[in-house]
């Protein structure tokens, strides 16, 4: 029926505040794990962080599941000197749509990761050396059993939500059919149940980046070595997956650097581009030692996107793994949880959470219709599920969008 | 919302709730943020669905602790098996939604029962309104001026009677109402009865 003009929107909300001073720990199993394809790993770590407190009865607990290059850091800072929070800290904190002062909200670095959990940079405890590529094949449903052992671990009886965009929307969606009794709400943001053709042409094209850099050498190479050129071109080219035609335009367009205003074509000095979007960090944005290209002036950077672009693929060699770029991708890839159970009904036959689905109009990696098709298929099952699709024009990154409208809608699925 | 189209509204919640069986499966098209599916989960604890086109009344239906589906009604239909749910409404919407012959026939698809609640646009004042002022009728029903109204194609209770009988549809329940919206026109609705609701069934 239609209501349009009813209720005001929950005003008088009391000032959210940060979750501020945090530090990771670490979960260290010391059984062994068998993986999906049956390989195993004597035991294994998952670095996490979590913030407000976890009840008595064990089950205000909301787990937060990080995407490809993510990590456990999702809220607060690590010192009072860090320029950026965690990567969700605008949607978790107290009195946040993710209210610590109600909930017991963790996050964990997956397996397989480079940011404290054991994966293909981990030393092997069976040879001294780090794993590498004898690191057996992960996928999303190795990630989530993992992480429930680690909940066991700390006394969370039940999740009374667990969250996520893109692949931590893989991780959301295997968790309420793996654990189905285990979770009670499952909130699955820009995401997909099975990748499309054209997301997994642009992990293999970065997959390839990094397996043709002659420095991966069959990905034995030292601990701050490696592909670093193959991972930052594999950086690059996601990260213009991640953006849209339309953000890309309005936060660049067609504006040159700084150095190409004031020197003539040619004279220009390498590296004196001016910084683009919180890149200020970066004095320097020549790519030394990393640039594919000889750099002729031609082809020197020339558009501030090319500058932005470069700086993020510099900031990511030096926090990311290249073998668990090429890990992860391979787990996202291959999660389809259509093949898997026969169909995507039967995938959630024994689904018990009520599920909130959320896609986004600008998102070409992981489009509207393949989160409406998670939604549909969980109605068809007879399951509680939701769908809401926001008119954004930011592209597939935009689960991470600073919007009201966001959050009141994730406040409203958690309350 | 004034207080008269307010009233309006929760007399036809009522109607609608008695005809709704106790923990039934309904779906709402054009659930809007999602008022009368929350009574009738209160009232008749159904398993609710709600679809509508807009993010922010989805946002209210969910805090509301509803399911509900934003897009597009005729594609989430299409995207459901037979006799899905036990009941579809659809108040107050089917006059602005195009081919509301083919809505119907869906929802009578995936629904075993379809209730329609719709303005009649044969209600004396409707009529007097076009022919004495020569304008788009303006009273509590049609509260707006013709620039600033959404495209609508109003129904009269014989247009809709009328369609019925062309499709073969089973009337298995109506509620006439005068123009209070309160009280049963028994004497010609047509011209008489201000709203009108329908129970269809194949």
């Amino acid at each position: 029926m239609n209501d349009a003009a009813s209720e005001p929107t929950a005003s008088a909300r009391s000032e959210p505040g940060e979750v501020g001073l945090v530090e990771p720990r670490d979960f260290v199993s010391p059984a062994p794990f068998t993986f999906d394809n049956g390989l195993s790993i004597p035991g294994f770590t998952l670095r996490y962080e979590t913030y407000g407190r976890l009840n008595a009865t064990g089950d205000n607990a909301v787990l937060v599941c990080h995407a490809l290059s993510g990590d456990h850091h999702c809220a607060g800072i690590h010192s009072l000197t860090d320029k950026k929070p965690g990567w969700w800290n605008n949607l978790i904190g107290p009195g946040k749509a993710v209210d610590t002062n109600k909930f017991f909200v963790l996050c964990a670095n997956v397996l397989g990761g480079c940011q404290g959990s054991t994966g293909p940079s981990s030393i092997d405890p069976r040879t001294g050396q780090a794993y590498g590529i004898t690191f057996p094949a992960v996928t999303i449903r190795d990630m989530v059993r993992t992480q429930k052992r680690w909940l066991d671990s700390l006394g969370v009886r039940s999740l009374y939500g667990v969250i996520g965009g893109s692949m931590g929307g893989m991780q959301v969606l295997q968790w309420s059919l793996e654990y189905p009794a285990f979770v009670q709400r499952a909130l699955a943001m820009a995401t997909t149940a099975r990748e499309g053709a054209q997301a997994i042409a642009f992990n293999e094209v970065g997959r390839q980046a990094i397996l043709q850099d002659p420095e991966w050498n069959h990905g034995y190479y030292p601990k701050g070595g490696g592909p670093r050129v193959g991972l930052a071109i594999a950086r690059m080219m996601a990260h213009i997956t991640y953006l849209s035609d339309a953000s890309m335009d309005r936060k660049f367009g067609r504006k040159a650097v700084a150095a190409h205003h004031k020197t003539a074509p040619g004279t220009l000095a390498t590296g004196a581009a001016s910084a683009p979007l919180g890149a200020n960090e970066a004095s320097s944005l020549s790519m030394e030692g990393v640039d594919p290209v000889a750099p002729a002036a031609t082809f020197d950077v020339r558009f501030e996107v090319e500058s932005y672009l470069r700086y993020q693929g510099q900031s990511f060699i030096n926090r990311f793994d290249a073998n668990s770029y090429l890990y992860i991708t391979r787990a996202l890839d291959q999660f389809d949880l259509a093949a898997t159970h026969g169909s995507l009904e039967k995938a959630f036959a024994g689904v018990q959470a009520a599920t909130l689905v959320v896609g986004f109009t600008s998102d070409w990696l992981f489009p509207p219709e393949q989160n409406r098709a998670i939604a549909l298929a969980l109605l068809r099952a007879g399951k509680r599920v939701s769908y809401a699709e926001l008119a954004t024009d930011l592209g597939h990154d935009s689960f991470l969008l600073e919007s009201p409208q966001i959050y009141d809608l994730v406040r409203g699925f958690l309350n | 919302m004034s207080r008269q189209s307010h009233l309006k509204r929760t007399v036809d919640m009522q109607i609608i709730a008695d005809w709704v069986e106790p923990g039934s499966r309904v779906l709402d098209l054009g659930c809007g943020r999602g008022v009368l599916l929350e009574y009738l989960v209160h009232s008749k604890q159904v398993h609710a669905v709600g679809v509508d086109l807009d993010f922010d009344k989805i946002s209210a239906c969910v805090r509301r602790g509803l399911t509900a589906y934003q897009g597009d009604m005729m594609a989430l239909m299409r995207a459901l098996p037979e006799n899905h749910f036990d009941r579809v409404i659809c108040s107050r919407t089917l006059e602005e939604l195009p081919d509301p012959g083919a809505i119907i026939e869906q929802a009578l698809r995936i629904g075993r029962t379809v209730t329609v609640g719709f303005v009649n646009h044969g209600y004396w004042k409707n009529r007097t309104a076009a022919f004495f002022s020569g304008r788009k009728p303006r009273n509590s029903v049609y509260t707006t001026a013709w620039y600033e109204s959404r495209p609508s194609n109003p129904a009269s209770i014989a247009d809709f009677e009328d369609f019925c009988a062309l499709r073969e549809l089973r009337i298995a329940r109506r509620a006439h109402l005068h123009g209070d919206w309160k009280t049963t026109c028994r004497f010609a609705p047509n011209l008489f009865a201000g709203y009108a609701l329908y129970d269809l069934t194949r």
